[in-house]
């Protein structure tokens, strides 16, 4: 062995792990500090949904979905009311509908800033971390306001939405999305415009159009790497049609544009949120749903655009209470694929950044 | 903290001014270590936003010391349990809690780390992490609020000062 | 709709081929065939003349208790055309070709069918559970997967070298 030749070194990192947001490990292979295999190890999680979810009745798995995506616990609800909706032919009233939309984007800019926050914190960012944080606890509130809960929101139902939000949650959301101007241009210049964070993600981890669609990757990851590609505008699902809005592409493919990419989506969100309070008619909040869910047989494949990615509920009925099969097409499970191939031949440093560009939440990675 | 016990706990620091040299250093030692905790980062699940934000701006955990999240369990004494612990986990979560050096609490923040939540009859879950390793501190709530992290700290701070009182409680004394 | 009965009558084309059935379901086409067409089906869904079904969306698997079905969803990225494949594997002998060599992103799902049912896909790349331990015994999302009662869950298992 001539002395520049060095022994391969395997590294554990995880599960238990800061930069891993929740239970991930990963096992990487090391020549000096440059990766040359990973192998990621994921199921530290696994709860059983699936499995649970067929001695469940309908209406109650509905919370168990918040459970997936925490981070945007909305959406996962929505997804999941909209199969069951589409297998009744259940019918939901206007203004649930928008206000299903309002939150549904409220959790997506959530969500967004937890990405931003965390891939600052990957990256010893403390203060980009704690600015996010600081603008995540105002939608919390009007969460709370609504629903009485703070991070698991358990907002929707079959056939419309639980609570009609109080007087109070108006003015807040105003106030939020009037603020949200200067929040952007703070993150921009604590997290973005630094120099160590450019210089950390840029033209790192390039994962190419083609791979990204060979592997199946959706949401943000695959429009960063330029592809036009989004549900609300490709299968306009609720009313996201009658919406102005921009599918933000990008063509970076680096893990600067993953990232950079969720703020165009926060500014797009802010866009939609604008022109649902505009539009939100009165009316009732829930449809005339029987009382006890009894769908007829059939089975039915639904799927949304999460914050980090297309998020599908595949459920078949055979007539009783309770479902026969209820499948999640998690996201980040899928999108997770990546890393093993893309991470390759960069430093040990650049895995993590990679990884927290992701955006990669262990709940929805496990069931 | 109720009143009565407060007022105990104000006796007994009256009488500690009279007290013994050794007695007064434990004590001092107690109220260190209860006034200074360094949680281990054992983010699980959903609880862990909520732990997240209890360090955030708003509800700021360096109000009481406890800020200095550690990523290492050999420099930790508390062990937070945030989140769901499934029977893949428990023999690391064990692994975990024996890296860490002596004395040392863990609290079991969820339902789910409580006694298996909402999953408990999963094929894949164990009811509770106090099946695992010792457990403190519960805080019920799926997920508790930070106001809740921040009470079972205190108790767990309360726990930490006054061993013997509660010694004494847990008997219904 | 032109476009979509161009689409009907190829898939139609194509199960005549593959001796499968076509059925719709909530403007789904749902195409079933025998495992061992699959490969050749998906093939020739990936390269339908009008509305290629290109891109692998979602695999799962089903236990319909006499059979178990592996299903694909299909979609594409350029336009709204969407199928879904079944394909029907027996119970005693759950064996299928896998389908990374035509998507990569099949990997983890496969291995994911496996983990839950118990279904072998031929020619994977590294066919492991993926979500329980190693030495877990048993499929569970199996209809006739019996739950361990909690006392015995509650047994902390020893961990595994490497673990």
């Amino acid at each position: 062995m001539s002395i520049n030749e060095t022994e391969e070194l395997i590294l554990n990192m995880g599960p238990q792990h800061p930069s891993m947001h929740g239970l991930f490990r990963m096992v990487i292979h090391l020549e000096g500090e440059t990766v040359t295999k990973i192998v990621p190890k994921i199921g530290y999680l696994h709860r059983g949904m699936e499995k649970l979810a067929e001695s469940r009745t309908y209406a109650q798995f509905i919370p168990y979905t918040d459970r997936l995506d925490y981070l945007a616990s909305p959406h996962n609800n929505w997804a999941y009311v909209q199969t069951v909706e589409k297998l009744m032919g259940v019918v939901v009233p206007e203004r649930a509908e928008y206000l299903r939309v309002i939150f549904g984007e409220l959790a997506r800019i959530a969500s967004h800033q937890v990405c931003i926050a965390s891939t600052a914190l990957d990256m010893a960012g403390w203060s980009a971390w704690s600015y996010a944080f600081r603008d995540r606890e105002r939608i919390c509130d009007m969460y709370e306001m609504t629903a009485g809960s703070r991070l698991t929101v358990n907002i929707m139902r079959i056939g419309g939405i639980s609570a009609e939000p109080p007087a109070e949650f108006w003015p807040a959301l105003q106030s939020f999305l009037d603020d949200t101007p200067e929040m952007l241009e703070e993150y921009y210049g604590i997290f973005f415009g630094n120099e160590i964070a450019q210089g950390r993600l840029k033209n790192v981890g390039i994962l190419s159009k083609e791979l990204a669609e060979n592997l199946s990757i959706t949401g943000p990851v695959l429009r960063a790497s330029g592809v036009n590609y989004d549900v609300r505008k490709a299968e306009p699902y609720s009313i996201y049609d009658r919406f102005d809005f921009n599918v933000p592409v990008r063509n970076g493919c680096d893990s600067y544009d993953r990232t950079i990419i969720r703020m165009d989506e926060i500014v797009e969100s802010i866009k939609i949120i604008k022109q649902a309070l505009r539009d939100i008619p009165e009316g009732p909040i829930m449809a005339k749903v029987p009382k006890v869910i009894k769908p007829p047989v059939g089975e039915v494949y639904h799927r949304v655009e999460n914050p980090k990615g297309e998020l599908g509920f595949y459920i078949v009925s055979d007539g009783t209470t309770k479902p026969a099969r209820v499948r999640i097409r998690p996201a980040t499970f899928i999108n997770l694929q990546m890393l093993p191939i893309v991470a390759l031949g960069w430093k040990i440093q650049d895995v993590v950044a990679i990884f927290a560009t992701l955006d990669a939440v262990l709940g929805e990675v496990d069931k | 903290m109720d009143v009565t016990l407060e007022k105990r706990l104000r006796d007994d620091e009256a009488l500690m001014d009279k007290n013994f040299v050794v007695t007064n250093l434990d004590s001092l030692l107690n109220w260190a270590r209860g006034h200074s905790f360094w949680p281990v980062t054992l983010g699980l699940a959903c609880c862990a936003i909520e732990m997240m934000a209890t360090g955030g701006p708003r509800y700021d955990i360096s109000r009481f010391g406890w800020e200095v999240f550690r990523a290492s369990p050999r420099q930790a004494d508390v062990m937070i349990v945030a989140g769901t612990c499934t029977r893949k986990m428990a023999p690391l979560l064990r692994r975990i809690y024996d890296q860490m050096p002596e004395p040392k609490w863990v609290i079991a923040m969820g339902s789910c780390a409580n006694a298996g939540g909402p999953f408990v009859d999963s094929y894949s879950m164990m009811a509770g992490v106090d099946k695992v390793v010792p457990v403190d501190v519960y805080i019920p709530g799926c997920p508790p609020r930070p106001e809740s992290l921040l009470y079972g700290l205190l108790q767990l701070q309360y726990k930490v000062s006054n061993p013997a009182k509660v010694r004494l409680m847990k008997h219904g004394k | 709709m032109e476009n979509n009965e161009k689409f009907k009558l190829q898939v139609t084309e194509l199960a005549t081929r593959v001796n499968g059935e076509v059925e719709e379901s909530f403007g789904v086409l749902v195409l079933k065939v025998n495992a061992p067409y699959i490969i050749e089906t998906l093939t020739a869904a990936k390269q339908f003349a009008d509305g290629p079904c290109d891109f692998l969306h979602d695999l799962c698997g089903m236990d319909l208790v006499d059979h178990f079905e592996v299903v694909y969803q299909l979609t594409s990225l350029r336009g709204s055309q969407s199928l879904r494949v079944k394909a029907i594997v027996n119970r005693e002998n759950p064996v299928v070709d896998s389908v990374t060599r035509i998507w990569q992103g099949a990997n983890y799902l496969e291995r994911e069918a496996f983990d839950m049912f118990g279904i072998i896909f031929k020619g994977h790349p590294n066919l492991k559970r993926i979500y329980m331990w190693d030495d877990f015994e048993g499929y569970p999302l199996r209809k006739d997967y019996v739950t361990e009662p909690i006392e015995l869950r509650n047994i902390t298992r020893t961990r595994i070298e490497g673990e």
